[in-house]
């Protein structure tokens, strides 16, 4: 009770604090009964230093991701690259010749999700990285709603293990959830294969 | 980049790498990726069709009357048919959780504009066996084994009217430069052969002012101009000849040396026969036995199809049975008695040796005695030259299978009478039975016997029929494939899927009185006598030969004969799978015919 409370009243103040007006549809409520999966790939794991380098999402709509309006956006980025972080997502300064500003890639980001549930894996790093920009950019955090896989990983598989350890990696979950590892970690791919764990927890009977 | 891999994964999928890149691109933009879990209901006669699902991971089994038709697993694709006619007979339910790709019906109905595309969805069963065969044939090396006996050079035909003289005839033979001289008769030919010069004119009583029809051979052996040089080369081999006249329709096109021939294939599969013509001593036969071996080997990677190796094989193998035979048994004996094959030999479907399954038939009257030592020295140089022992006992050297046509017809009646398993498998083995030296009449004598005896006992054939339904459906081995384990993810073929049409044809056969004993044999003239349709014959047809070529490649790469009849359908090729699978429906579709045909649900 006091939670939703609180939450209402931390949404409203991030709406009072949005400078621009093209982006109300954020705050409005969602009538698609879709959600959204996203991934980041970034420079590092630090959100206050490392920046965005590409964002991958999908649509799910009942129990079908629709891949058909996949989203996918590389960013142009002001700063060097980490070596290592290249060779975890394999996006070399050369690839990023085509990429966008970083502006317009999270105008577009914000323009796919509207104001959509958001569902991801370490959901509250990748959001952070959006917020980076979106704060400076329109005063505002990500005002949508959060679905941890995880966490729902965790809640299905806490019951059975109750004292255990649960192994919450990303290629365990991946394993455990039976869902075909679709090779290259890139944005778009861990954001299909993150879609795919969800339905496959939320709609598993 | 990762839409590019999707991208690559439909790709993959057989029939869309035959789609132009930008109809790909404009595909990709319609797929999704659905998920269902198990036991979901996709598609059924109530339920129509909204898309077509290619499966990424899990599996769906499609139900016919409640009893597993198909499974259909990653990289496999459902259903054209039911999405084409807005319609199916069949159930499509998850079978393990599933996560596909969709393309919806609309979308799907589109794609279908492409020739390439639709042809594949839309051609019926066997043209797209065909398909997928030729498609299979491109990775592997092309065969010119395929050639026609139009695509070789032919000889012109010397033809010359009954009433001439010999000695105007090997005249015109002269000029003409040919090797023979055909006889037109009043509607057929014959043949003049320097033998038959030789025998009846220098040693016989014709003189060259004799006319030519008197010394012409009839029955003349002739290969039509549309089939295969690698029947031109059984025929020959076969029938020991060395020139085949060509035929076209009625006319004669030429005549096929067999020098031309052989200058065609680079095997040395009649080299073979000609030494075991030669072989004196049972050791000149053992030294050729690695070349049976190669020449299968080199047969089948040019792609020639198995029902032809397996005849040239046994056409080999029946010539090495005749050698060992005159080496074994007397002069005077083998006239009194019938040396038969049965099982794979005799239905001439062996590859490599098989179990020794044969039998000796002795005349009536004759004294079986004499017969023993010649029968135990045959099977020991069997032996030697590699043909392993039988493990029932099914051989010449066991009384049982060494004895007079009364004997044996007290067989079949014993046989027929109490119907035991023992009897049931000893009848279908000897209704593969071949003659392969020795008086054949004496194997025709008592093969009219049993047609004679079964004649109206549908009766006791729906029990010989009943076998057929003794193993599982394969399809369900299959599917246990799928949930894998118990079979250590092999499944058998023989039972699974050849013994079904091996011998339920083998059951018609008697029922029709078919003497025939290869099953291709049998199920063209069970089609002849309109037993089954055309279509039907060609679909068994076509799954036999599939099954059979899988495990041919089993058997080459199997290090022993028990592991060679399984096989483990991951590791084929999907072209191959889905040939498997499609020869398992068809095998189904057989089994539902013979229940019906035999009413075999009303015998217990």
């Amino acid at each position: 009770m006091i939670a939703s409370l609180l939450k209402k009243l931390k949404t409203s103040a991030n709406h009072s604090r949005l400078n621009d007006k093209n982006f109300e549809f954020l705050f409005e409520e969602d009538t698609s009964g879709e959600y959204v999966v996203f991934d980041t790939e970034t420079t590092g794991l630090d959100p206050k230093k490392d920046e965005l380098l590409s964002i991958g999402a999908v649509k799910v709509k009942g129990n079908k991701i629709i891949i058909s309006e996949t989203f996918e956006v590389l960013i142009r980025n002001s700063g060097k690259i980490n070596p290592k972080s290249i060779e975890i997502h394999q996006i070399r300064p050369c690839d990023l010749e085509n990429a966008k500003v970083m502006d317009l890639a999270i105008k577009e980001f914000l323009h796919f999700i509207g104001s959509r549930p958001l569902v991801g894996y370490y959901l509250e790093f990748d959001v952070a990285m959006i917020n980076k920009y979106t704060k400076p950019m329109l005063g505002i955090t990500l005002p949508n709603k959060m679905i941890e896989v995880s966490e729902i990983y965790f809640d299905k598989n806490v019951s059975l293990i109750p004292q255990g350890n649960i192994d919450l990696r990303f290629d365990t979950i991946l394993k455990k959830c039976e869902v075909p590892d679709m090779g290259a970690h890139n944005a778009v791919n861990d954001a299909i294969m993150t879609a795919m764990i969800y339905l496959k927890l939320t709609k598993e009977k | 980049m990762s839409i590019l891999d999707q991208r690559k994964l439909i790709e993959s999928i057989h029939p869309f790498e035959l789609l132009s890149s930008s109809a790909l691109d404009t595909l990709m933009k319609k797929i999704d990726i659905a998920y269902y879990p198990k036991d979901t209901l996709l598609i059924s006669p109530s339920l129509e069709s909204i898309a077509f699902y290619i499966i990424i991971k899990g599996s769906v089994k499609e139900l016919i009357d409640d009893e597993v038709y198909s499974v259909f697993n990653a990289g496999d694709s459902f259903d054209a048919d039911a999405l084409i006619y807005s319609t199916t007979k069949g159930k499509f339910v998850v079978d393990e959780d599933l996560i596909c790709y969709e393309i919806k019906k609309n979308d799907f109905i589109d794609l279908m504009q492409n020739k390439d595309v639709q042809s594949y969805f839309l051609q019926d069963f066997v043209t797209r066996h065909q398909n997928l065969k030729d498609y299979e044939l491109q990775s592997e090396l092309s065969s010119f084994l395929i050639a026609k006996v139009s695509d070789i050079f032919l000889h012109e035909a010397c033809i010359v009217e009954p009433t001439q003289s010999i000695y105007n005839a090997l005249v015109e033979q002269q000029d003409k430069k040919a090797k023979v001289i055909l006889v037109k008769e009043i509607d057929s030919y014959s043949i003049v052969t320097d033998t038959d010069i030789r025998k009846k004119m220098l040693l016989g009583k014709f003189n060259t002012d004799d006319t030519i029809d008197k010394i012409a051979t009839k029955n003349l052996i002739t290969i039509d101009i549309n089939d295969f040089l690698f029947n031109a080369l059984l025929s020959m081999t076969h029938n020991e000849i060395k020139r085949l006249v060509v035929m076209n329709k009625d006319k004669v096109e030429g005549i096929l040396e067999q020098l031309d021939l052989l200058s065609y294939f680079a095997n040395h599969s009649h080299l073979v026969a000609v030494q075991i013509d030669k072989a004196k001593t049972i050791d000149d036969l053992k030294n050729l036995q690695k070349d049976f071996k190669n020449l299968i080997i080199t047969l089948t990677a040019k792609g020639v199809k198995v029902r032809y190796v397996t005849k040239l094989v046994s056409a080999l193998n029946l010539k090495v049975y005749k050698k060992v035979f005159d080496m074994c048994v007397d002069k005077p004996l083998q006239n009194k008695c019938a040396l038969i094959v049965m099982g794979s030999e005799g239905r001439e479907e062996q590859t490599f040796k098989t179990d020794q399954d044969n039998a000796l038939i002795i005349e009536d009257c004759a004294d079986t005695q004499k017969f023993e030592e010649a029968m135990s020295k045959l099977n020991s140089y069997l032996l030697e030259l590699g043909f392993p022992k039988c493990k029932g006992n099914v051989m010449v050297t066991n009384a049982y299978w060494r004895k007079e046509v009364y004997a044996y017809k007290n067989s079949i009646d014993s046989w027929a009478h109490d119907m035991g398993e023992d009897s049931l498998r000893n009848l279908s083995i000897f209704l593969d039975a071949k003659c392969v030296a020795g008086n054949c009449a004496l194997l025709d004598e008592v093969n009219n016997y049993m047609y004679s005896h079964f004649y109206q006992r549908d009766d006791v054939l729906a029990h010989i029929a009943k076998a057929i339904l003794n193993f599982q459906t394969p399809i369900s081995m299959f599917s246990s494939f799928v949930t894998d384990k118990e079979y250590n993810n092999k499944l058998d073929i023989k039972k699974g899927g050849i013994f079904a049409i091996v011998h339920g044809v083998r059951t018609l056969c008697l029922q029709y009185e078919i003497k025939a004993t290869n099953t291709i044999e049998r199920i063209k003239e069970l089609n002849r006598q309109g037993v089954i349709d055309k279509i039907f014959a060609t679909e068994l047809i076509e799954s036999f030969d599939t099954l059979s070529s899988i495990r041919l490649k089993a058997m080459l790469e199997a290090k022993d004969l028990d592991e060679s009849n399984y096989i483990n359908p991951n590791n084929l090729q999907k072209n191959q799978r889905d040939l498997l699978k499609d020869s398992f429906k068809i095998i189904n579709k057989f089994k539902k015919f013979m229940i019906f045909h035999f009413h075999l649900n009303m015998v217990s």
